[in-house]
């Protein structure tokens, strides 16, 4: 049984185009009316509307609310005076901020020298075609990304226990030195303690991003390469890098944004920053004043600062990664 | 009709519209509709929370009212009442604040504290003489009190009285800190297992010097801030303490070991590694509880003196109980903390239950004082830590005490690394001018804080024009 509706249609020439047609379909011409047209056009924008309001009201509003802060000091509901840019000053020149910013650009290097290569080591071993228990070994390396770093601080705040601490009892068996070593009293070893815990913490998860890329690398090139010759290293360096180079890319600013906004680890592990502020970090430093003073000025001034570096940061190495490809 | 945006649309629709009616629905039924109760009461300690209930539910009977107590953890309870103070939110009517946290409520003009101003009320009840004098300091700023002292919190040595016997050592001739140090190092050089490891240290001492290095400062009569709230840890005994403590923690006069909290510190008590424990009253349950492997193997001696004569305890923490200015019912707040605090009828029960001595000295004849301690070899604890009472140094309280205890741990942790790096030469004048310069440090930050000079207060008002859409 046919559409009585669009049975005229029939009758349209082609030539005559939608705009005869809907001329003499009732329904058709409902349907493209002005108030279906506006019905169209702003139904996208009631889709967004519920993540615009929830961005409006908890990240532009909070973020320009703390541009204008951090160019203020308070006290309270009741009391504010403006001091221009005295909060950034002040942070610039204070040496504390200048010791957090060392450690947290420490850690990040640590981060990017240390843990990728290894992250990107072990996704290598595991991504071998042989091999038995790979995925135990994969879950393994990867769990303790899943207990987040109050734990893994609360646990290294344990395992370098002088006298009773494993790794200190470790280390002793091992090579007869460390068993009263202060891992979190002793300034100069605090920020290789949080290396170390960061490690056990973020190589697996990192490696599962490296072992994603490698499985993508086109194995086709892999074997030309070796036919040609080439030694693993080479092959290494010139078909799987340039393979997951995007991969590492997104690897390394994710990384160096994640490090500085280092703040529980080094907390938990710590109980604090550690003696002379040596695992003090610039969330940290933020957290002391925003927290422990009830200065939110001046915390909202480190805020900014932070951004603005880490914005940098991202910059500089996506430009230099593109440059990289590039070449 | 069908919905004009798909089924699925409608379908999220509904789900909102549902679940947002629920949870209406559910907030207009809960027991807090009914009407906020006549006072909450938070605090930041279980134990604390646990002994306070049964006097809160005699409380509600006497007077016929209801009394919620609630307990948030410490870092919680600070950072709430904080945010919540700073916007002007609704806060608990009363709360147990934390030693060295009100000075993070007073850091602007004193009529901007949140907390009801108690000195009144404090003189108007005789508290002021009926407590140990020196326990308002901690809850007062520029001459207010604005919380009510919870403590005494005198510090007394805790020991393992058989290990110390077996050696030999009479704890009643360890009058001074250098004959404590003397025989302690006599323990530290006996290598039991021939190892060249120490089999035993003689005190637990914080590697970093943490809240040690404050308490030993306060007991050799210095102090971190003056009453008029200047910084004063840049004073002589302090030198004295720091160059006193490095030499305890490195070099060949060592007789320390820091053995932490937790399991590490009762694996070190029980394996009787440390001998020593610096021991403030609400310490002594902890051990208790912690390694009860070690009931009447333990005893207590009052802290060695720095000079012979000279004060034998210091003190360590405090919890004060203040008054919000939000409190609907201030009165009825006073009574409650009245009679959870100062009531000598219930007080003994109260230390039985947390062996925390009240500063109540009415209460110290309370028969639960004077009971033997098990754990403690059968001593009278509650009576030695009320001997040590009223020697308890005052200590102020500042807005700025976070920063200048670690300023103190600065200068220490630099005056140790350049002993361990070159000896003890000069060691005295370098502990000097590293306190000079962290208290310094300290200074320029209070400085900055504008609402404590004189005359720059800005009120909103003032401050409205060139503020705006600041709150």
């Amino acid at each position: 049984m046919s559409n009585p509706t669009l049975t005229p249609t029939a009758t349209i020439p082609q030539t005559a185009g939608i705009a005869a047609a809907t001329a003499v379909v009732p329904k058709q011409q409902r349907r493209t009316g002005g108030g279906w047209r506006w019905k169209v056009r702003v139904t996208p924008y009631l889709f967004l509307l519920p993540y615009v309001l929830t961005t409006l009201v908890f990240f532009l509003y909070p973020l320009l609310h703390a541009t204008v802060l951090a160019f203020f000091q308070t006290s309270g509901p009741g009391r504010r005076v403006f001091v221009g840019t005295e909060n950034f000053t002040f942070v610039l020149a204070d040496p504390d901020f200048r010791k957090a910013l060392f450690n947290t650009c420490l850690f990040a290097v640590a981060s990017i020298a240390v843990q990728l290569p290894l992250s990107l080591g072990l996704a290598m071993l595991l991504n071998a075609k042989h091999g038995r228990m790979k995925a135990f070994f994969r879950l393994a390396i990867f769990a303790p990304n899943l207990v987040g770093q109050v734990f893994v601080g609360i646990l290294f705040a344990m395992l370098f226990t002088p006298r009773y601490g494993l790794f200190n009892r470790f280390l002793h068996e091992l090579i007869g030195w460390g068993l009263e070593m202060r891992w979190l009293g002793d300034p100069a070893l605090v920020m290789p303690a949080v290396v170390i815990a960061s490690l056990w913490l973020y190589v697996g998860f990192n490696m599962i991003y490296f072992l994603a890329a490698l499985q993508n690398v086109d194995q086709s090139l892999v074997e030309a390469a070796r036919i040609d010759g080439a030694d693993p290293w080479d092959i290494f360096l010139n078909v799987t890098l340039p393979s997951i180079a995007p991969v590492v890319t997104f690897v390394v600013v994710t990384s160096t944004i994640g490090s500085f906004q280092l703040f529980e680890l080094p907390y938990t592990l710590l109980q604090g920053f550690g003696p002379n502020n040596s695992g003090l970090t610039v969330v940290g430093y933020l957290y002391n004043y925003a927290f422990d003073s009830g200065d939110l000025g001046t915390a909202a001034a480190v805020g900014w600062l932070l951004t603005f570096v880490i914005l940098m940061v991202s910059l500089a190495q996506i430009r230099l990664s593109r440059k990289v490809s590039d070449d | 009709m069908g919905f004009p945006y798909g089924t699925a649309p409608l379908v999220i629709l509904l789900i909102a519209i549902v679940s947002g009616a629920a949870a209406m629905l559910s907030e207009a039924t809960s027991p807090r509709a009914d009407g906020r109760p006549d006072l909450i009461f938070a605090t930041f300690s279980k134990e604390h929370a646990a002994a306070y209930q049964p006097a809160v539910e005699r409380f509600e009977l006497e007077h016929g009212v209801d009394v919620q107590l609630q307990v948030v953890s410490q870092r919680a309870l600070q950072g709430r009442l904080q945010s919540s103070m700073q916007v002007g939110a609704d806060v608990p009517d009363m709360v147990e604040l934390l030693d060295g946290t009100l000075g993070v409520f007073a850091k602007g003009p004193v009529e901007d504290v949140g907390f009801v101003d108690l000195t009144e009320h404090v003189h108007r009840e005789g508290l002021y003489d009926r407590l140990v004098t020196s326990r308002f300091g901690k809850w007062s700023s520029r001459g207010h009190i604005f919380a009510l002292p919870h403590d005494v919190h005198s510090v007394m040595l805790a020991y393992r009285r058989d290990l110390v016997e077996d050696l030999g050592i009479d704890v009643s001739m360890l009058t001074t800190w250098d004959e404590f140090c003397r025989v302690g190092r006599e323990v530290v050089t006996k290598d039991l297992t021939g190892d060249g490891v120490p089999d035993r240290y003689m005190i637990d001492l914080p590697a970093d010097g943490g809240d040690a290095l404050r308490l030993l400062m306060l007991q050799r009569g210095g102090a971190m801030f003056d009453e008029a709230g200047n910084v004063a840890f840049d004073n002589p005994a302090a030198v004295d303490v720091i160059d006193w403590y490095v030499r305890r923690v490195a070099g060949e006069d060592r007789i320390s070991f820091p053995a932490g909290w937790g399991q590490n510190l009762a694996k070190a008590m029980t394996d009787g590694l440390v001998l020593f424990y610096i021991c403030p009253d609400w310490r002594l349950k902890q051990f208790e509880s912690d390694v009860p492997s070690l009931a009447g193997k333990m005893a207590l001696m009052p802290v060695p003196a720095w000079e012979p004569g000279a004060r034998r305890t210091t003190t360590w923490g405090g919890t004060g109980l203040a008054i919000t200015k939000q409190c609907g019912n201030p009165d009825l707040a006073w009574k409650l903390a009245m009679h959870l605090y100062y009531d000598p009828a219930q007080l003994g029960e109260r230390f039985a239950q947390t062996l925390i001595l009240p500063p109540l000295k009415q209460a110290w004849t309370e028969p639960q004082i004077d009971a033997p301690s098990p754990v403690f070899s059968g001593m009278r604890v509650g009576r030695a830590y009320a001997d040590l009472a009223t020697q308890v140094p005052e200590e102020q309280s500042s807005a700025y005490m976070t920063l200048a205890v670690a300023k103190l741990s600065e200068a220490y942790n630099n005056a140790l690394a350049h002993f361990q790096a070159g000896g003890e030469a000069n060691l005295h004048e370098v502990a000097r001018n590293e306190l000079k310069s962290a208290a310094g440090r300290v200074r320029t930050v209070m400085e900055r804080n504008r609402f404590l000079r004189d005359g720059a207060e800005i009120p909103v008002a003032a401050a409205a024009g060139t503020a705006k859409g600041v709150r």
